[in-house]
């Protein structure tokens, strides 16, 4: 007699193969990095912050990549209403932008508070975190809708 | 003569895998003028919807050219074709963005068309009643039947006021009783609000509802053996 099998069921879908599986194995893995290079700081510049920025732009395209189907109907929406390619772009790069910008902000106000002033690198790099972020939220929508395929969606 | 809009032997080519799918063989020739109620009839998989993408911009068509108000707009986007004829599309997939309620997309598509904040809630209260819709205003898409998604498809089109408004199997999500009364419906916008109609359906009992029917044939499928044997 044919005896069933599980594994297969499990082990076909067990293994990361999708791009938002790679981006939450690389902002693991920089939390990991920052977690343990916290204590090292080259030229007075503290390694681990400077290595938590480079999460933001990948949390980012993590968060804009995880709902893909919602975000679809948003953009086939938009288009019928009349909008076009960079008003979309934009309304996607300012929800990054502020994602962004409120997710690294306490680091700052926290920096202020103990030198008393923030410096231009961290100024810098506060707003380096949320052009960045605004860019990897907005690039997804921006493939989506330029491609070839995107008029199909419209169809039954 | 200038149309609203003009199809001038709109053809279209699909690769596939193993040859090439070639819709609109004769070229689809139309003009919907102010106040026409044109209907493009055609089977499943005939290129009706494909049809509709290529009049609005969202497709290009492999040869032919689309003219609005005398434009060639062959190679523009839809918001430029909204720019010279206002236009409204509903499309077979209803389209509302699921964050926001029944009356905030109908708000949005309002003010994306340029109309003032004080005249939106006025519109948007008579188109919803006019598809008997006015109920379920702040209802999330997501939460409605089909057919009320169609309805609010329609009720968003109807409130832009278009000159212009381009359907794509209007009657597709609806059951018999509500696509019979979607079709005196548009008869009445387009003989009482002098609304220029381009609708698309398979059904003939439909494009009878139109002054002017264009037909559309099969499509032919180029294959590598019957092109050499051509």
């Amino acid at each position: 007699m044919e005896k069933p099998s599980w594994a297969p069921f499990i082990l076909s879908g067990a293994f990361p193969r999708e791009l938002t599986d790679l981006l939450a194995i690389l902002i693991i893995g920089i939390a990991g990095l920052e977690a343990s290079l916290i204590q090292y700081n080259i030229a007075g510049l503290e390694l681990g912050p400077l290595i938590l920025f480079l999460s933001v732009p990948l949390t980012c395209a993590l968060a804009s990549l995880s709902n893909t189907g919602k975000k679809l109907r948003e953009e086939l929406a938009l288009f019928a209403y009349g909008g076009s390619e960079w008003q979309v772009w934009t309304r996607y790069f300012l929800r990054g932008f502020t994602c962004s910008l409120i997710a690294v902000f306490p680091l700052f106000v926290e920096e202020i508070a103990r030198t008393g002033s923030a410096s231009a690198l961290q100024t810098s790099l506060l707003i380096l975190a949320a052009v960045a972020g605004g860019a990897f939220y907005s690039a997804p929508s921006l493939r989506r809708v330029r491609s070839v395929e995107f008029a199909e969606n419209y169809k039954a | 003569m200038t149309y609203l809009v003009e199809s001038v032997s709109v053809k279209m080519d699909y690769p596939h895998s193993d040859g090439v799918l070639k819709l609109y063989d004769d070229g689809v020739t139309l003009k919907v003028d102010q106040g026409d109620f044109v209907a493009v009839l055609g089977g499943s998989g005939w290129g009706k919807s494909t049809l509709v993408n290529v009049i609005l911009g969202l497709e290009k068509p492999t040869t032919g050219s689309v003219y609005f108000g005398g434009e060639d707009v062959t190679r523009s986007s839809f918001v430029k074709r909204c720019a010279l004829v206002r236009t409204a599309a509903v499309f077979q997939r209803p389209t509302a963005i699921p964050q926001l309620t029944v009356g905030q997309n109908l708000s949005l598509a309002l003010s994306m068309a340029g109309v003032a904040k004080s005249e939106r809630n006025e519109r948007i209260g008579e188109s919803l009643a006019f598809f008997g819709l006015e109920k379920i205003t702040k209802s999330y898409p997501e939460s409605l039947s089909a057919g009320q998604r169609k309805r609010i498809d329609l009720a968003r089109a109807l409130a832009v006021r278009p000159q212009l408004l381009v359907l794509d199997e209007p009657t597709g999500d609806l059951d018999s009783s509500a696509a019979n009364l979607v079709m005196p419906l548009l008869r009445g916008l387009n003989r009482d609000h002098g609304m220029a109609i381009l609708m698309t359906t398979a059904l003939p009992r439909y494009a009878a509802a139109a002054r002017q029917l264009v037909h559309l044939k099969p499509p032919g499928f180029i294959t590598p053996s019957n092109r050499v044997d051509n």
